[in-house]
């Protein structure tokens, strides 16, 4: 049962949005608490990375409220960029910046954002990158890099900020397979220590690892929502079980 | 011939002056015709579109005689005004087409982390832009210095003007010109050489 205590991180009511005559949300409601671990499954062209997107912003919707931290995100009155500063986001394609070193994709924007003196944004950027494991690259240009490091700097890039939700839309779909892992144990300790995520994935052994929640999307819908463990065993909704068949 | 250092130095002068603020001109322009504000758009695209359907001898004639006399701008202001105005619309293109051509990823990934559009156009757009857009603008370089001989019609004394002056006087017009001819030849060559070189180092990055 979930508590109110808890504070709510994300909160998304009716949320509609429209790619010309396609609904591409429809209508969504959507809770997500603080601290809580939360990943987002369907088929492709279900929704869920555009639902993931509209959360920082990147994509517009023509309805709904969403409420990020406190702000309302489509109030013209609420500065964007400052929401922004506190939600980092992953991309399937990585989108690191390749004239820039691993270091300098670091400490760019919590230099020119967050107005920190370069040995502050350094001393961040080399901790991190221990933490994901490639600090020996830190001089290097991303462009150099397996696609399996380029995500774990875009991971460290995201978390330099501080941020206080993560948002992974499909974080590991354009990867080789023998790199999957090393990019999940990255995700999966940033749970442990207690971060907000929402992740779009197929990775049903993540979920099971770290979810609180799974969230089954279709048509633009919140179908279906439960645990892992509901999902392996005994999804209700015929377009869920569907998928799960597909996936596993 | 004393004329041709004197008039390659002030044929270089028209030149840089006019492809520097051409530069300044064609990256604000490039920036407003992908503006999203509707006015800014259509300011940027009608200063394209009319600059690129006259031509540069009527827009010289126009600034020099036009808007020069009515400013008292002296002959050099009004040739260099009239160069960078007409190259700025082509140098828009080039920097529209520069900026185009980095995915939207990049932008997407530097608006995430915060960044407002100046900052992500600054620090992440257009230093991978440049390496687009250099080449072409090394072109329009080439091609500036060479219609720069346009304003030896005005009272700009460059290298082909002081050639005309030097024919007429000495009336050796075959000789004069097939020098000035030479000149203009070996300076672009030199130019045209020193681009692909550019372009060959920017491909092996």
């Amino acid at each position: 049962m979930r508590t109110d205590t808890r504070k709510t991180m994300v909160e998304m009511r009716g949320v509609t949005k429209y790619y010309g005559a396609l609904k591409a949300l429809d209508n969504v409601d959507l809770d997500v608490y603080e601290g809580e671990r939360v990943v987002i499954i369907g088929p492709s062209g279900s929704g869920k990375s555009t639902l993931l997107r509209s959360i920082n912003r990147l994509e517009e919707i023509n309805a709904g409220t969403i409420v990020v931290d406190g702000f309302d995100i489509y109030d013209p009155q609420v500065n964007i960029n400052k929401v922004r500063e506190e939600v980092g986001m992953v991309f399937q394609q990585f989108n690191v910046f390749p004239h820039k070193t691993v270091l300098e994709n670091l400490t760019l924007a919590q230099i020119v954002v967050r107005k920190r003196s370069r040995k502050e944004a350094e001393d961040i950027a080399y901790a991190l990158l221990d933490k994901v494991g490639i600090r020996e690259k830190a001089h290097v240009y991303p462009t150099k890099l397996s696609g399996g490091q380029q995500q774990r700097v875009a991971i460290a890039r995201a978390l330099a900020m501080q941020p206080r939700l993560m948002l992974f839309d499909e974080p590991t779909s354009a990867l080789d397979p023998e790199m999957i892992g090393e990019v999940l144990d990255v995700m999966v300790n940033l749970a442990k220590e207690g971060m907000t995520m929402i992740v779009v994935t197929h990775e049903m052994g993540f979920a099971r690892e770290v979810a609180d929640r799974v969230i089954f999307m279709d048509f633009g819908k919140i179908l279906e929502e439960g645990s892992p463990e509901h999902f392996f065993v005994s999804p209700t909704h015929e377009r869920a079980q569907q998928f799960m068949r597909q996936i596993l | 011939m004393k004329f041709v250092p004197d008039g390659i130095l002030v044929t270089f002068e028209v030149t840089v002056l006019s492809i520097v603020i051409a530069l300044v001109i064609g990256l604000f322009t490039g920036l407003g015709r992908l503006s999203s504000n509707r006015l800014v758009n259509g300011l940027a695209s009608l200063y394209v579109e009319v600059i690129r359907g006259i031509p540069l001898l009527v827009q010289l004639f126009y600034i020099y005689y036009g808007l020069g006399r009515l400013f008292q701008l002296p002959p050099l202001t009004s040739a260099v005004a009239a160069m960078a105005i007409c190259y700025g619309a082509y140098m828009g293109e080039i920097f529209r087409a520069g900026i185009q051509s980095i995915p939207k990823g990049q932008s997407e990934a530097a608006r995430s982390l915060g960044m407002t559009p100046a900052q992500s156009m600054y620090h992440v757009i257009l230093p991978q832009a440049v390496k687009t857009i250099l080449p072409p603008v090394g072109n329009e370089f080439v091609a500036l210095l060479k219609d720069s001989s346009l304003v030896s019609i005005l009272a700009v004394a460059d290298l082909l003007r002081r050639g005309r002056e030097f024919a007429s006087q000495s009336f050796t017009y075959f000789e004069t010109y097939t020098m000035v001819a030479l000149v203009y030849l070996m300076i672009t060559l030199f130019f045209s050489k020193l681009i692909s070189i550019m372009e060959e180092k920017i491909r092996a990055d």
